[in-house]
């Protein structure tokens, strides 16, 4: 049960992150924000 | 010179030239400095080992998503201004007391998030205009909210420094909770009577409550503190009850207290609390997937052995001289992951765990010194004060004061730790 509330929560602050990666003007801080979301999509998608 | 020296200063040598001279953010710099440090080290471009390496402080980078999330629901369902204006209505007669829970106050939430910059933007920026109005300096206002919010940041339960150091050296966070309060709290304590007795002396009770009764506005009901008083009851309980009071992690306790907070108001938009909470909380985050990728990379490449055996060997005067240097850094997470993981080895013969947590306090004060100051700037917009380090020189003598604290609990830090832990 914990284990899909915490995959719930992480797909929720993944979907955020997304949204203001879209959002985001400079390349600098999209590259720190594919940081992130690069270990979040992959923690999702159960690869890593 | 051997290899891993090399290794290292070129990984060093990129962090800052990517930081200063390309003006990358911090989390991207310290990727680069990984990959430099692969190539260098003759292991390719290791991709595996920054992906797993990136996920070295995903709790982390959970705990500080929700974190900042419920800090932002508490902001904007007005329970901090409540909390704020309670406590000015409580201790207005007693100053020394009043400047010392608003400290605390200011504190409290790096101490939820482990961030010092939310300190400020939430707690920090509503105590400003009370502390100013019952007058105190605005530059000693400021000082004093930025001084406050490292000893947020290094103050339990949640210490990301502290998690970085770990992580480098292979130590659980468990079991910092004392000695992290200890380096805090008695230099949080020593700090707000030092701005009280400087730059307030005057203290005008009459005035102040004037002020009081001309600001007294909106009234907060009991229910909107409920999701702070279940986050902090059910942090200890965990800790302290685990028997009765289940596990449930603390990003699910911040997510449940934050449910609650909406509960408690209408008309908090989640989606758009949760975009400004995660926006401001992002450089950190990409901050901590570096550190990891920079840590494994050390280890990869052996710079880490090589530090490890390197520091065990330095002569005893030069290792509370490094400690010392740790805040000249210019940034935390820079600090603790860089300095901080080789100078736990330096001082294995002490409590690793006090050793750690002042290690750490050294670390977050970085945060306030120069290029970025960082903490100074933000304090800076919040007293609308347009030179940052005017603010940074009221923080010396604190600072100093905190250093010194932290270096004596340093050199006893086996013998404390007999006694407290």
């Amino acid at each position: 049960m914990l284990y899909i509330i915490y995959t719930l929560i992480l797909a929720y602050v993944t979907f955020v992150v997304i949204i203001e990666f879209l959002k985001e003007k400079k390349w600098r801080n999209q590259l720190a924000m594919a940081m992130v979301l690069l270990v979040f999509i992959l923690r999702l998608l159960q690869i890593k | 010179m051997s290899i891993e020296l090399i290794i290292f200063i070129c990984m060093l040598a990129t962090f800052a030239l990517s930081i200063f001279l390309f003006k990358m953010p911090a989390g991207v710099s310290l990727m680069l400095a990984a990959v430099v440090g692969a190539l260098i080290g003759g292991q390719g471009f290791p991709v595996r080992h920054l992906v797993e390496g990136g996920f070295g402080f995903l709790e982390a980078i959970l705990i500080i998503s929700t974190a900042m999330i419920f800090m932002r629901v508490m902001q904007e369902t007005g329970a901090l201004a409540g909390v704020s204006r309670g406590i000015l209505r409580l201790f207005y007669r007693q100053p020394t007391l009043l400047i010392i829970v608003i400290t605390l106050f200011v504190m409290f939430p790096g101490m939820l998030t482990g961030l010092s910059s939310t300190c400020i933007l939430t707690t920090g920026a509503l105590v400003a205009p009370i502390l100013i109005n019952i007058g105190m300096q605005r530059l000693a206002v400021g000082a004093l909210i930025a001084m406050a919010a490292v000893f947020g940041e290094v103050a339990p339960p949640i210490s990301i420094p502290v998690m970085i150091i770990g992580g480098g050296v292979d130590m659980p966070y468990i079991g910092f909770g004392l000695p992290l309060l200890l380096v805090s709290l008695p230099p949080a304590l020593i700090t707000a009577l030092y701005f009280r007795f400087r730059y307030l002396p005057d203290y005008n009770v009459a005035k102040v409550k004037v002020y009081l009764d001309s600001t007294d506005g909106e009234k907060y009901g009991f229910k909107l503190y409920i999701p702070i008083i279940f986050v902090i009851l059910y942090m200890i309980g965990e800790i302290r009850f685990h028997e009765f009071v289940p596990h449930l992690g603390v990003p699910l306790i911040f997510i449940i207290g934050t449910i609650l907070g909406l509960l408690t108001r209408r008309g908090v938009k989640l989606i758009d609390v949760s975009r400004t909470a995660l926006r401001s909380a992002m450089p950190v985050m990409a901050i901590l997937v570096g550190v990891g990728m920079f840590l494994q990379i050390l280890a990869l490449t052996g710079v880490r052995g090589y530090l490890a055996v390197t520091a065990l060997g330095l002569p005893e005067g030069i290792r509370y001289l490094a400690a010392g240097l740790m805040p000249f850094m210019g940034s935390a997470y820079g600090s603790a992951s860089i300095i901080g993981v080789p100078l736990v080895y330096v001082f294995i013969g002490k409590s690793t765990l006090v050793v750690t947590a002042v290690l750490v306090l050294m670390a977050a004060l970085g945060d306030l010194m120069p290029p970025p100051a960082l903490l100074c700037a933000y304090s800076s917009q919040i007293i609308e004060e347009p030179n940052h380090f005017r603010i940074l020189k009221k923080c010396i003598i604190p600072m100093a004061i905190s250093m010194a604290i932290g270096l004596l609990i340093l050199v006893f830090a086996q013998e404390i730790a007999n006694l407290i832990l």
